[in-house]
C-alpha cells in the first residue's frame, strides 16, 4: 500500500509510468464493476478507459482521504449514471428501511459437492439476474470488499439506503435459492 | 434469515456472493489510456478563461473608479444627496421590504424540502 502511495504521488506529478502501473493494478476491478452494471463487454471497456482518463485529469486533486480504488469506483459509477439515467433514481428510491447491521453467516459445513456446485451455479445466475442497482451494490460490497460506509460515500447515498439495497438483494437471492430447493424437492 | 433456508444454504449464499468470479478483461486498456492521456494535457490550476475573466472584471472596476473621479464635484454631491434620500425613502415607505424578503427566502427554502419529504413518506408507506 505504501508502494501505491508512492505511485500515486509520482503520477500526481505527471509520471506516466507510475500511472500505467496503477491502471494495470486496478483495471480488472473497475472493468468488472462496470460490466456488472452495464452488462455489455464493449461498453464496460469504454467506461473503464474513460474512468482512468478522468482519474488522470483529476489526480492532482486526489488528497488520499479515501483509498484510490474507492475513488476510482466513484468515478466509474458516475459514468454508469450517465449511461443509465434510471440507475441513480432506482438507488435513491430504495429508501432506508434497514438501519441495523446485516448479519453475515460463516461458511461452516460444505454441503454435498454436486448439490453445492449446482446451487452455486444457480446463485451466480441469480446474482446476474438482479436489477442493476442491486448488482452494483452487491458487487461493491462482496467483490470489491467495500464497507457499507465506503459504498455510501462512493455512491453519495445515505448509509441506510445502501444497507436496504443489499438487504433486498440478498432477500431476492434467498428466494431464488428457496425456489431451487423447492424444485429439487418436487422433482 | 429466511426460514426456508438452512444455515448451510445461508452460508452458501454468502460464499457465492463473496466468490462471484471476476470476468477476465478481453484486453488490457493501459495502452489506450496512456495514448489518450499523452494527447490530452492536464488542465492547469488557472486556465486562460480565468485570466480573461479577471482582466474584464479589473477593467470594469478601473473604469468605475475613473468615472467617479472624473465626475464634477457638484454632480457627486447630488448623487450623495440622492443616495441619502433613497435610504430615507426606504426607511419610511418600504419597511415591509426587509421582513418580506426574509419570509420569502424562508418560504423558498422550506419549499425546497418538499420533494425529499414526499420521497421519505413514500418510502415509509412501502
Amino acid at each position: 500500500m505504501d508502494n501505491e502511495q508512492a505511485l500515486i504521488q509520482r503520477a500526481q506529478k505527471g509520471d506516466h509510468d507510475a500511472f500505467a502501473t496503477l491502471v494495470d493494478e486496478h483495471q480488472l476491478y473497475v472493468y468488472n464493476l462496470a460490466l456488472r452494471v452495464v452488462k455489455d463487454e464493449n461498453e464496460a471497456l469504454d467506461l473503464t478507459q474513460e474512468t482512468f482518463v478522468r482519474a488522470w485529469t483529476a489526480l492532482p486533486n486526489f488528497k488520499g482521504q479515501s483509498q484510490l480504488r474507492t475513488w476510482l469506483y466513484r468515478i466509474v459509477t458516475n459514468l454508469c449514471y450517465n449511461r443509465l439515467p434510471n440507475l441513480r433514481r432506482s438507488l435513491n428510491d430504495l429508501g432506508d428501511d434497514v438501519m441495523e447491521e446485516i448479519p453475515e453467516t460463516k461458511f461452516n459445513a460444505p454441503a454435498d459437492e454436486f448439490e453445492s456446485n449446482e446451487t452455486r451455479k444457480h446463485l451466480y445466475q441469480a446474482i446476474n439476474g438482479l436489477d442493476e442497482q442491486y448488482r452494483l451494490l452487491v458487487t461493491m460490497r462482496y467483490q470489491n470488499e467495500l464497507s457499507y460506509e465506503e459504498i455510501a460515500t462512493s455512491l453519495n447515498l445515505p448509509l441506510g439506503t445502501v444497507k436496504t439495497g443489499i438487504f433486498r438483494a440478498k432477500a431476492q437471492l434467498r428466494n431464488a435459492l428457496a425456489h431451487l430447493e423447492d424444485s429439487w424437492t418436487t422433482a | 434469515m429466511d426460514d426456508r433456508l438452512t444455515p448451510e444454504q445461508e452460508a452458501m449464499l454468502e460464499e457465492a456472493l463473496k466468490n462471484f468470479p471476476l470476468v477476465p478483461m478481453p484486453h488490457s486498456i493501459t495502452p489506450n489510456v496512456m495514448a489518450r492521456i499523452q494527447k490530452d494535457t492536464r488542465p492547469t490550476l488557472i486556465t486562460w478563461n480565468d485570466f480573461a475573466l479577471s482582466f474584464v472584471i479589473a477593467l470594469c472596476v478601473g473604469a468605475l473608479i475613473f468615472t467617479v473621479q472624473s465626475l464634477p464635484p457638484i454632480l457627486l454631491a447630488k448623487l450623495h444627496i440622492e443616495g441619502i434620500l433613497l435610504y430615507q425613502y426606504f426607511l419610511v415607505n418600504a419597511r415591509w421590504l426587509v421582513p418580506s424578503l426574509f419570509f420569502g427566502i424562508a418560504a423558498f427554502l422550506s419549499a425546497l424540502t418538499i420533494p425529499t419529504l414526499i420521497q421519505m413518506t413514500m418510502n415509509r408507506q412501502r
